[in-house]
């Protein structure tokens, strides 16, 4: 467990589809670690299947810096928190109108509550990472999730020019 | 983490069954009670129990009486490790008797969070129909246009007529449509419920798919609990050496040590155990040439399913989900082929077309075998020359096959019944109970193996327990010596405790296949012990299991199977392994000189499972004891029936 502030312009959530299993081992971990119940649709992010070519992409919240489901809602209930910079709902807040789908794909809704739902990084420790045995979903750094695919690419040159 | 919401009343289950009747077109859903869910857990308990009460011998396999039953578990759908699995039961048109199929997938989650247990399909469709299953809204929908469709075709053309790609559809191919006998079902695409002829029962009901989407929760008696335990399993599979070996080879991975240290390689029909080029084959190989994807099943992270691509030659281009180790030694040396890019394509046309593929390689090594040895003739065959590894003659076959074509009429009948209507051959057929042997030769895998061949519930299989304890048990120090008293079990070819190892792995199996837990996670790796299960099953339902509960309810299934088999007067005489298993001494490779010594552990099996030597039927005593009061009277008088079919045989004899 690291205990650091997670400030989400420097640590993110990023995705390599191609080494995605399509498992969905990740939709489970999120919905049972928020909701207490095993449901794909109370989970925060979502496997995307192409079953007939083998394929799948793992769909996640970007946390995006200029982030297009905060400016959308018109009752301010979607922020980033001060200190982590993670964007969450505020469920006193939210209002159920759901601009926030539209402006959106990585907002959801919940069924029950009938308030918007969406990623919030499990304050620090994202579990569909945490469980991701292939590596498609990983908790990292953009610089150290680009330079670990570059580096990846230059093991292969390498090799080429060695052999 | 938040504890539940509003949990529902039922946790784990869902407690319902959906049933549809084809002939009437009527739907309804049954409650499945409490006492009901304890006493056979899920998935296959549950449908073995239903195929036992609803489908009595007078019914016919092929007929609307006959039951396709999906089944799904208390642990289907949540985030228990590998927890997706499905099983299909029904009475088996390929043996004749009980039938049952296990498949990965997503598919048995989503009926799960439609709100289901269990789908029971009972009838017959007067003309083709698929099922669209929409949470509880259930229709009956025309397939005529899809009729005749292969397994992607028909699967794209179904999610284009509903307008969701967010559907997950279990169909059969054109296999199915011409009621081959091993016909599989398939889902996902290439996911498969395989051996026993399931998808031709589907057939046989007109019925081409069943679609599911569904959107409800798994509810979770005590979710932080349930979320430590399956992440501590989830931890301990990540660091298991037999789990990550076949996340990075799959079940390919077999090809070497079968091969060169086991000796036990399907080559020509079971004629040999060794070949030395086998390494063409190779786990390796298929990973660096031809895997273009790792595959998960729904909530699992080893992903032993693999996507291949062929990159170059005759087929270049072409991609498939598969195969895995039974499908690559079916369609590839037990019919005398070693080439990769063969067997790929090979491994594509029968998923595509539905057939189970240890089956069909079965038929057609049966086949290739009759015409070795001079049994068949040109004219028998249509003029087919059945030289063996032909790769043209091959994928003919497998076209002809599926679509009862020509001489493929016959091998659409199995390889049992082929040589029962030829009237020759039969001791080339390596099946049992008229099932096919999947690739496993007992001659070098294993005695315990070979004890599940001869006595297994579908037939000659290897997934009666997987009695991976001879295999890989040797890799966990100590475990073997915990639950049989002695190392000497480890050895795969001693006698040493081998009955007592496929009784202990058979129930387990029964339990990880109720529960629904994926066999590679407790018996190939043995990262999940049955005290995990347990504690997994607790955590979801609420209800206290400890691991002598589920060895017990697995046990309780493991008899009611058998005794669907008793009473349609199957029992000691019907236990036989392929002959040539037991009288040809395997020829050649690291295990010259073994074979399966059936007439010594047959018995001692009997004697531990407490069933009458004589007549290999269980003893009334044994059913009492597992709560089968009802059976044990039931049984009775098929029990004395066949204590004079005995007699007779040994009169003939």
């Amino acid at each position: 467990m690291i205990e650091v502030v997670i400030i989400t312009s420097i640590k993110t959530l990023m995705v390599d589809p191609t080494r995605c299993t399509g498992c969905r081992t990740c939709e489970m971990a999120c919905s049972l670690y928020h909701e207490g119940k095993c449901s794909p649709v109370l989970s925060r992010m979502r496997i995307i299947k192409y079953e007939a070519l083998g394929k799948s992409y793992p769909s996640v919240c970007a946390q995006c810096s200029k982030p297009k489901c905060s400016s959308a809602c018109p009752s301010g209930a979607i922020k980033p928190g001060e200190t982590t910079g993670i964007l969450t709902v505020d469920d006193s807040l939210c209002t159920g109108c759901r601009t926030c789908l539209v402006a959106c794909s990585q907002i959801g809704f919940h069924p029950q509550k009938k308030v918007a739902f969406k990623c919030d990084l499990c304050g620090g420790e994202p579990q569909c990472a945490r469980f991701c045995t292939s590596g498609a979903i990983t908790f990292s750094g953009v610089d150290e999730f680009l330079m670990a695919r570059r580096r990846a690419v230059a093991n292969k040159a390498l090799q080429a020019v060695q052999v | 983490m938040v504890d539940g919401l509003v949990n529902g009343l039922v946790n784990g289950w869902t407690g319902k069954r959906l049933r549809v009747d084809l002939s009437s077109g009527k739907t309804s859903v049954e409650e499945i009670d409490e006492e009901y869910r304890k006493k056979w857990l899920g998935g296959r308990g549950f449908n073995s129990e239903l195929l036992y009460r609803e489908v009595g011998p007078d019914v016919e396999p092929l007929g609307p009486d006959n039951r396709l039953i999906f089944g799904v578990g208390p642990l289907t759908g949540t985030f228990a490790p590998s927890s997706g699995r499905t099983t299909v039961t029904a009475r088996s048109p390929l043996g004749g008797g009980f039938g049952d199929s296990n498949m990965g997938g997503h598919w048995g989650p989503e009926l799960k969070f439609a709100g289901y247990d269990q789908l029971v399909v009972q009838g017959k469709a007067p003309k083709p129909v698929y099922l669209w299953i929409d949470d509880d809204r259930v229709e009956i929908r025309d397939a005529m246009p899809i009729w005749g469709r292969n397994v992607p075709e028909a699967d794209a053309m179904i999610k284009d007529e509903l307008g969701s790609e967010e559907i997950h559809i279990a169909l059969i191919g054109p296999a199915g449509e011409h009621i081959v006998r091993y016909a599989c079902i398939m889902n996902d695409v290439y996911r498969a419920a395989a051996r026993s002829g399931m998808g031709a029962v589907m057939g046989s009901k007109n019925l081409k798919a069943v679609a599911v989407r569904g959107t409800n929760p798994v509810d979770i008696a005590r979710p932080q609990e349930f979320y430590r335990i399956s992440a501590e399993i989830r931890d301990r599979l990540r660091q298991d050496l037999m789990a990550q070996m076949l996340n990075d080879q799959g079940t390919w991975l077999l090809t070497m040590p079968a091969n060169y240290e086991q000796g036990w390689f399907c080559w020509h029909n079971f004629q040999k155990g060794y070949h030395p080029d086998a390494k063409k084959l190779s786990g390796e190989a298929h990973r660096d040439n031809f895997l273009s994807h790792r595959e998960g099943c729904f909530a699992c992270s080893i992903s032993c399913g693999r996507f291949s691509k062929i990159k170059e030659g005759k087929y270049k281009g072409e991609i498939t989900g598969g195969p895995e180790y039974e499908t690559l030694t079916a369609i590839g040396p037990r019919i005398g082929l070693l080439d990769m890019d063969k067997v790929v394509h090979n491994n594509k046309l029968v998923n595509e077309l539905g057939l189970d593929s240890c089956s069909c390689g079965g038929a057609i090594a049966w086949a290739m075998e009759c015409w070795q040895r001079g049994l068949l003739t040109a004219e028998e065959t249509g003029g087919l020359v059945l030289d063996w590894g032909d790769q043209e003659l091959i994928t003919k076959l497998i076209e002809m096959i599926a679509k009862r074509e020509g001489f493929g009429d016959l091998l659409a009948e199995g390889s049992y019944r082929a040589a029962e209507i030829l009237g020759r051959g039969h001791d080339y057929s390596i099946s049992v109970k008229g099932h096919d042997m999947s690739q496993d030769d007992p001659r070098g895998l294993g005695f315990a193996f070979g004890i599940g061949f001869a006595t297994g519930r579908r037939g000659g299989d290897h997934l009666q327990g997987l009695p991976c304890l001879e295999l890989t048990g040797p890799f966990y120090p100590g475990l073997v010596e915990k639950i049989l008293g002695t190392k000497e079990a480890e050895d795969r070819l001693s006698p040493v405790k081998k009955p007592e190892m496929e009784r202990y792995q058979e129930d387990l199996k029964a339990v990880g296949d109720s529960l629904t837990q994926c066999t590679f996670t407790h018996s190939w790796s043995f990262a999940v012990q049955p005290e995990d299960m347990a504690l997994l099953l607790s955590a979801a339902t609420g209800l206290e299991f400890t691991a002598e509960d589920l060895m017990r309810i697995g046990a309780r299934i493991v008899h009611l199977e058998r005794a669907y088999w008793n009473r349609l007067l199957v029992g000691r005489l019907e236990d036989r392994s392929p002959k040539r298993f037991v009288e040809e001494p395997m020829p050649d490779g690291p295990n010259k000189g073994t074979v399966f010594p059936e007439s010594v552990l047959i018995p001692r099996y009997y004697e531990v499972r407490g069933w009458d030597k004589e007549t290999g039927f269980p003893s009334a005593e044994i059913l009492k004891d597992l709560g089968l009061e009802k059976i044990a009277a039931e049984l009775e008088p098929y029990r004395a029936d066949y204590r004079k079919k005995v007699e007779k045989a040994s009169n003939t004899a």
